[in-house]
């Protein structure tokens, strides 16, 4: 596929919706590439995103564990399985109410050595989730273009919690579908996703139908 | 594909299962919160079974286009059946389930004790069907030492002295606290034939048949090679109580399982 042209076209068509990011989880003999500096998996999304960053991150430069172990990174750190440090933050009432939120959260079956982070349009390999910030109107076009072919509708499945790497990343690689995410405390802290932004994680191979959707979306609709 | 939609709620369930069938997905297991009937609906909008099955994880769901694949083992002659499921079963994605039918119960039974070698769980067992659940990884055993004995007997009543060591063996392992089980194969079947080990005694010993009665009453488990038996004749009918006929699953099984020493007589 070719991923520079698509990535030109949806960018067009979405109307500046920004630069999706191609995400990759590989084995430890499929790596290349450089390694990133330490920092969070929704932070590496953004930096390929605004500032054409590429390179991989094993655990060792994954600050948040709890984004890296859902991507099989690591092992998920105890407080974080167990809903406690979730509880200890605030979001829940409860243990029990953060230890069901915990436990349903998306992962990836598997262990994996590193992810690999690249502006979709400079990625040379196959993505598992291209992964799209966008504002909700350019959300909802991505969505009816997704389901232009197929009809039917489409989900966001998501907690407030591990939001582009559980839902955006982990949830599409699993599914092979895409899914909505509102963002969680950490991307929007330490990653910038604006108040205004959501984000959609997409497979790479519903690229091409969804840009040939709002091609024709943009000639019915202007 | 095997997801856990536990914490997705049924209408988000529904969407995201029918979205997944779209893409050409064959088989689906989903944990659910709860039995579902939309989930039920988009497995029947696209021509397939929806399969429930409480368990311990949750409620369990299996969606394929017939429910479950069947095969009929029937006829098959030992290793025929093993390696019949045995191939099927590397093909699937776990989850997945297989029914296996069978006239023999000894089949069914052979195919069900080697059933966590070739990665599956048994979910239904009758004496004429088995349904089998891929699952992901081999079970593992934890290794406490050998603390059990397969005794492997395949020169029968022709060789007295071997014949002999195989239950003196057995009796001493025993006392030992261990546990036994004879496999014979080959000649060894000799030894199961009605009268075949009554023909056999020593001076020293008791006759061979009154030997073999009495560790089978001490717990030790017999099996006679279900081909080595064909090739000679044997069946239920004229073998001795207490034997018992099992494939080359069962034999691969108890080698494979590294609490066992075995012997060689």
């Amino acid at each position: 596929m070719d991923y520079r042209k698509i990535s030109e076209e949806l960018k067009e068509l979405l109307e500046n919706g920004g630069q999706p990011v191609a995400v990759r989880l590989v084995k430890n003999e499929e790596i290349s590439g450089e390694k990133l500096e330490k920092k969070r998996h929704c932070e590496f999304i953004q930096d390929a995103r605004l500032r054409g960053a590429c390179g991989y991150a094993t655990a060792d430069e994954h600050l948040c564990r709890g984004g890296a172990a859902v991507l099989g990174l690591c092992r998920v750190p105890p407080q974080v399985a167990d809903g406690s440090l979730y509880h200890k933050l605030g979001n829940y009432s409860t243990l029990e109410a953060a230890a069901e939120t915990v436990e349903a959260v998306p992962a990836v079956k598997g262990e994996y050595h590193a992810s690999v982070y690249a502006p979709l349009e400079e990625a040379d390999f196959e993505p598992d989730a291209v992964v799209f910030i966008l504002k909700p109107a350019q959300a909802l076009r991505l969505s009816q273009a997704y389901l232009h072919d197929r009809g039917g509708r489409i989900s966001g499945d998501y907690s407030g919690i591990q939001s582009l790497c559980a839902d955006a990343v982990a949830a599409v690689r699993e599914r092979g579908i895409p899914n909505m995410t509102m963002g969680c405390n950490g991307s929007r802290k330490y990653a910038g996703i604006r108040p205004e932004e959501l984000a959609v994680g997409v497979p790479a191979s519903d690229l091409e139908g969804i840009v040939e959707a709002l091609r024709k979306f943009r000639e019915k609709w202007g | 594909m095997k997801l856990n939609l536990r914490g997705v709620n049924r209408y988000a369930a529904a969407i995201i299962t029918d979205n997944i069938l779209k893409n050409g997905v064959q088989n689906l297991q989903l944990i659910l919160k709860e039995d579902s009937e939309e989930v039920r609906r988009v497995a029947e909008k696209h021509h397939m079974e929806y399969s429930p099955r409480e368990t311990e994880k949750g409620l369990v769901v299996n969606i394929s286009p017939q429910g479950i694949e069947e095969i009929d083992v029937t006829g098959e002659t030992c290793p025929g059946p093993v390696i019949i499921v045995g191939d099927r079963l590397s093909s699937m994605e776990p989850g997945m389930r297989i029914k296996i039918k069978s006239e023999s119960s000894d089949v069914i039974d052979d195919l069900a004790l080697s059933a966590p070698e070739m990665k599956a769980e048994v979910i239904e067992k009758s004496a004429s069907h088995l349904i089998l659940e891929k699952t992901d990884v081999s079970r593992e055993r934890e290794f406490t030492g050998k603390d059990k004995v397969l005794v492997v007997q395949s020169n029968g009543t022709g060789n007295a002295e071997r014949a002999y060591a195989t239950f003196i063996f057995s009796k001493a392992a025993l006392s030992m606290g261990k546990d036994v089980t004879i496999f014979l194969l080959m000649d060894g079947v000799s030894i199961a034939r009605k009268g075949g080990a009554a023909a056999v005694k020593h001076p020293a010993f008791p006759r061979l048949d009154e030997l073999m009665a009495e560790v089978i009453e001490m717990g030790v488990k017999i099996y006679v090679c279900e081909m080595s038996a064909q090739f000679r004749g044997l069946r239920e009918d004229n073998m001795v109580e207490g034997c018992k006929i099992a494939g080359a699953a069962t034999f691969i099984t108890l080698l494979s399982d590294p609490s066992y020493a075995v012997v060689n007589f």
